[in-house]
């Protein structure tokens, strides 16, 4: 048995249970992003660092051995603002935006990259229950607005806007009565929410956010019918993060109050991994590099995955480079996106589970 | 051949384990000169290596290709003795020389690539450029197309050493060094010439090649023993020169005293930076005279019997009492009296850290496990550091005696040399002493018939700084990407596939035998107080003798800078010493008192680390200095925790921001907030020490770092903050023009030259060339 002071409280704990264990054992919160129960812990991003007190170190705690007489501080302000240090260094280079420039100018706070998913996918059922939550929670309507979105839109730096203020109109106008009944829903106002920005996008970028519209036909201004809306949404570059609602990297910035980083550094140029079989999308700008991904491919002899490409500043993950990212990951893809704690990892036709609920 | 039988043949050699996947890689490499996808991806199919793990692998050493290049490499040493001795613009003449196209990096012709190296280890001979196997030191930017031309003459022809032969009667011992300096410095050449000369007058002479002599920088060294025992030494010695020195010798004595009169006004520049123009034939009494400062402020352990022990004999180092200290403690002592006797001796580990070599034995002896191992951790990579190499390329049996005890006395049975890719000499003579210990005996099963067996192999690093950290080393022996994890658990308890594993440094090891053999007070009596015996230190930079020293713990800095190393070069003012490399930091000349103490060098913010002391001049730019450590760190990270990889990129830009005089007095106290989280909050050593040379330059030199806010640099290196001026004393010899590689200076025939700024690339040729010194340096700002 194990004897130390976590906090000043006393714990007596078997050997080889981590600081981390302990604490979580006994309801102390400790942040952290790379670790997870199912895998040998790796200590890559050190947002749950502790002090030990008698060493007058800082520790990892997902990795540090519980050891006889150990005095861990978990809590104090030298402690939280090394855990804040190390969560504005993987913000600094998190060349990625939370939130699409339309919607965060939309002054309902539309989803509209979501519709356009859903548009898209011609799924014009959840298409109009999103439409009616969004106009009973903010109580606008398209109709009404001058269209600040259009004017936000990125897809102006290639060529047109997508017809934003349109295809929502369409589809407002779609809803009926009884519908308006079912659809009893609130969007959540995310607009107080820490929000990440991208710094500056060179031109051979812009054109990976183009990938998600390779079936793009003709651009189409007036939407007349469900065919129109299902072409026009696919010129949309999904500028804003798959996992907004569920980042854990987002949840954490959050708590500490921080505020994104000015001066973004560049590791490598942004790219836009699209896997047409699967439909997995991999974005590095979006990477922290915490290698839970590499991990839980490691033990899967069967098919191929991802690893670490590279060292240090520069190290990416990657599909290994004897295969091609269209043949990784066949059947785990979505393992890999629950396990990724950023949305760097999602899927083409995602949709968040419970929006608004 | 194609690459799939290619890799085929290799595979057949290494076998299909995962843990080959570097050797495999190497030896694949070898082959075909570059690792093309198709060559990975029939790995996979041939070995048990997944796609990920080759992927990640190949990626993550430096010295993996992915890309083809030139038929030649000319690798270009950065480390801190050529950095400061301007190898940053023997770099850019190449490039230009050669045009080589930064995409590709390759010459036009296919013939030439160039890489920029960590170091080479032949830090004396700063700056250093090597093409293929063949080694150019002292080289100047205006000397890249000399170097090409005699590359491409003489190529790279292999000699070969002959084996001494003891007791022979004989005339005279020819005694050359065969150490990478003096091989650098063209010593092969001058051996093959020394046998020419034998065989053409017949000569009753042995040829003997020696290790490192540690006299470094006057490199060839040959000395010359005759059979009355005068010894002679000659340096820097030119292969036309062979004939006349050998005959001097070896001919009538008289001869001798011919030269005798001029030694006296030789002497004082013996071993001086100053280019000796006559070969300096010199008397056992006055040798003595003036060897006096350089070797006698020494002491050898780990050096014991530098320059007279054939490195590759096996004979040799057992006349010289080797492997003695082995059989006593086989026969007539036991695992813990051993372990005591290395605790008792205050034997710290020499690697850096200086964790008690005593406790660390004592930890692995008590581990369970079977099979336990022992490493002995050669990724020597410091820039400006050479210590292990020197040891391995010259004392190989005496690491491996010292391997063979710590496995004797941690109850180990296998040993691992893991030695860095860089020095290919060093792994040949470990590889040719292992085989002879096979043969007599001291390795293998039942050594000196007891129940004791030993193994050892070797291990060839693949170029990665960060796997000198022992959990980044094993990692790198387990074929995966060398990156660290947090102790404990020491390697001592798990470490190499789980095994009880002691890891420790050459020089560590080689102090062992001499312990064994001389007792525990004979070390505990030298030096301080928490630091005992002796350190090796390779000593460059702007120094006037430099060379590889073995000194007691507890000299000052200030004794080694001046007595040993006879102070600084060309008159310069003695401005700082950097120690311990990236993860040390700059000691001030004011701070010069200071003993050679770890925790006395750890108390100033710098760290013994493994020994690279690098002297800096009034030339040297502190900013400058931090900037290059920080380059080569961040370079160097593994990448895996979060301060070290971006974290340093941040203190990288601002330090950068400073050199150009684009920062503000605000950013250098963002530069120091940020240093401290780095080091509070980095995973291992590498992160930890990182902010050293920032933090011990804004602690001595913070006036320096302010300057650079107003765009002055006061040592004129910043290239952003300076620029080249003819000044009154041109005689208008044309000469800077003709070798302006960009045609910044217009041809004027007796008039004072010009040159023009916007065209001027800063190459310092015009400079090198003037005969006048009427080119200088001026700052942009002043």
């Amino acid at each position: 048995m194990v004897k130390l002071k976590i906090d000043n409280a006393d714990f007596e704990v078997k050997e080889g249970l981590t600081i981390l264990d302990i604490a979580i054992g006994a309801g102390i919160k400790i942040p952290t992003l790379c670790n997870n129960k199912n895998f040998p812990h790796y200590s890559s991003c050190m947002v749950c660092m502790v002090k030990d007190q008698k060493k007058e170190n800082f520790l990892p705690s997902c990795s540090a051995l519980a050891q006889d007489g150990m005095d861990i501080d978990c809590s104090s302000d030298e402690v939280k603002s090394l855990r804040r240090e190390s969560i504005e260094l993987l913000l600094s280079e998190h060349r990625a935006e939370c939130e699409a420039p339309c919607k965060v100018v939309c002054p309902g706070g539309y989803n509209i990259p979501l519709m356009n998913r859903l548009l898209s996918a011609k799924d014009f059922n959840t298409a109009v229950q999103l439409s009616i939550a969004q106009i009973q929670s903010s109580g606008l309507k398209c109709k009404d607005c001058p269209g600040y979105c259009e004017n936000a839109c990125r897809r102006k730096k290639v060529d047109t806007p997508v017809s934003i203020k349109n295809l929502q109109i369409f589809v407002s106008q779609q809803i009926k009565m009884e519908n308006r009944v079912a659809g009893q829903h609130n969007i959540k106002k995310s607009s107080k929410r820490f929000a990440s920005h991208i710094g500056k996008i060179e031109a051979d970028e812009l054109q990976e956010w183009l990938k998600e519209c390779k079936n793009v036909i003709k651009r189409v201004r007036e939407i007349s019918d469900s065919d129109s809306a299902a072409m026009e949404s696919e010129s949309c570059m999904h500028c804003d993060c798959r996992a907004a609602d569920n980042c854990r990297l987002r949840d954490i910035a959050d708590e500490f109050s921080i505020k994104d980083p000015r001066g973004k550094i560049v590791n490598s140029p942004i790219q836009k991994k699209i896997n047409i079989n699967t439909g997995l999308i991999f974005e590095n700008a979006k990477c922290i590099k915490c290698g839970l991904c590499v991990r839980l491919c490691e033990n899967s002899k069967e098919e191929p995955g991802l690893c670490f490409i590279n060292r240090g500043f520069v190290s990416i993950i990657s599909e290994p480079l004897t295969e091609d990212f269209n043949d990784i990951l066949k059947t785990k893809s979505q393992e890999v996106i629950d396990i990724c704690p950023t949305g760097a990892l999602s899927l083409k036709t995602h949709q968040p589970p419970i929006w608004g609920a | 051949m194609d690459i799939t039988s290619v890799v085929d043949e290799v595979v057949e050699l290494t076998g299909r384990d995962p843990e080959k996947v570097v050797l495999i890689l190497q030896e694949v490499q070898k082959r075909l000169n570059w690792l093309p996808s198709e060559a990975l991806k029939h790995i996979c199919e041939v070995t048990d290596i997944t796609p990920e793990q080759i992927s990640g692998v190949s990626t993550f050493y430096s010295q993996f290709r992915h890309l083809p290049v030139g038929k030649h490499t000319i690798k270009i040493c950065a480390g801190t003795a050529c950095h400061v001795k301007g190898s940053p613009l023997i770099s850019d003449a190449f490039k230009r020389v050669l045009k080589i196209d930064n995409v590709r990096n390759a010459s036009p012709d296919n013939l030439f690539s160039i890489e920029e190296v960590a170091c080479l280890g032949c830090c004396t001979l700063a700056p250093i450029v090597q093409i293929d196997g063949k080694t150019y030191g002292h080289v100047k930017p205006t000397q890249a197309d000399e170097i090409i031309h005699d590359f491409l003459i003489s190529g790279n022809q292999p000699v070969n050493t002959p084996e001494s032969v003891i007791n022979e009667d004989i005339d005279a011992e020819i005694r050359i060094g065969i150490g990478s300096c003096c091989v650098a410095g063209g010593s092969k050449e001058i051996l093959s010439e020394i046998n020419n000369v034998k065989e053409k007058y017949n000569l009753n002479i042995r040829l003997k090649p020696v290790g490192c002599v540690g006299v470094c920088n006057q490199t060839p060294l040959m000395e010359i023993v005759t059979k009355e025992n005068i010894h002679s030494r000659y340096t820097k010695v030119d292969k036309q020169q062979v004939e006349e020195i050998l005959l001097k010798h070896v001919r009538p004595r008289s001869l001798n005293k011919r030269i005798k009169g001029s030694i006296n006004d030789l002497v004082d520049t013996f071993l001086s930076e100053e280019k000796l123009s006559g070969q300096v034939n010199i008397p056992v009494e006055l040798r003595e005279k003036y060897l006096n400062n350089f070797l006698n402020h020494q002491v050898h352990i780990s050096t014991k019997n530098s320059g007279v022990l054939s490195p590759e004999s096996y004979e040799e180092y057992c006349l010289s009492g080797g492997f003695e200290a082995l059989l006593k403690c086989i026969k007539e002592s036991d695992q813990k009296s051993i372990i005591k006797i290395i605790a008792d001796s205050g034997l710290r580990g020499r690697g850096g850290a200086g964790f008690p070599t005593g406790k660390k034995w004592g930890i692995s002896f008590l581990s369970t496990g079977n099979p336990k191992y022992v490493i002995c951790n050669g990724d020597e990579g410091d820039p400006g550091a050479f210590m292990d190499r020197m040891l391995l390329e010259s004392f190989p049996y005496r690491v491996i005696e010292g391997m063979i005890i710590a496995g004797f006395a941690t109850g180990a049975s296998e040993g691992i040399f893991y030695i860095r890719a860089e020095y290919p000499l060093a792994v040949t003579r470990v590889r040719t002493a292992i085989k002879r210990c096979y043969e007599n005996g001291v390795l293998g099963n039942n050594i000196y018939d007891s129940t004791f067996s030993f193994n050892v192999k070797i291990f060839e690093g693949a170029g990665a700084f960060v796997c000198g950290e022992e959990t980044a080393l094993i990692s790198s022996l387990e074929g995966k990407r060398g990156t660290p994890h947090l102790r404990p658990p020491y390697p001592a308890v798990s470490g190499f596939r789980g095994q009880p594993t002691l890891v420790n440094n050459v020089e560590t090891l080689s102090i062992v035998p001499w312990i064994i053999t001389y007792g525990q007070e004979a070390l505990c009596s030298m030096g301080t107080e928490k630091s005992k015996g002796t350190k090796v230190f390779a000593l460059a930079g702007k120094i006037s003798k430099g060379g590889l020293i073995e000194v007691p713990m507890g000299i000052t800095i200030r004794e080694i800078v001046e007595n040993i190393g006879d102070g600084v070069i060309n008159g310069n003012t003695f401005k700082a010493v950097q120690i311990g490399g990236p993860s040390g930091g700059c000691i001030p000349a004011s701070k010069a008192d200071t003993l050679v103490d770890y925790e006395e060098l750890t108390k100033l913010g710098a760290m013994m680390g493994s020994g690279g002391m690098v002297v800096l001049d009034n030339t040297d730019c502190m900013v400058d200095m931090a900037k290059y450590f920080l380059t080569f760190t961040h370079k160097q990270s593994c990448g895996k925790c979060t301060f070290c990889r971006i974290g340093t990129k941040h203190m990288l830009n601002i330090i950068t921001a400073l050199t150009e005089g684009k920062a503000t007095l605000e950013d250098i106290n963002d530069l120091e907030k940020l240093c401290k989280y780095v080091r509070d909050g980095s995973l291992c050593g590498l992160g930890k020490t990182s902010p050293n040379p920032v933090l011990t330059g804004l602690k001595y030199f913070r006036e320096e770092y302010e300057e650079h806010t107003r765009g002055i640099c006061r040592a004129n290196k910043c290239r952003d903050l300076i620029k080249y001026n003819v000044n009154d004393s041109c005689t208008g010899c044309t000469k800077c023009s003709q070798e302006c590689p960009v045609k910044a200076i217009p041809f004027k025939p007796y008039e004072k030259h010009e040159i023009d700024q916007l065209i001027c690339t800063k190459c310092d040729n015009c400079r090198i060339i003037c005969p006048e010194k009427a080119i200088e340096i001026i700052n942009i700002n002043g």
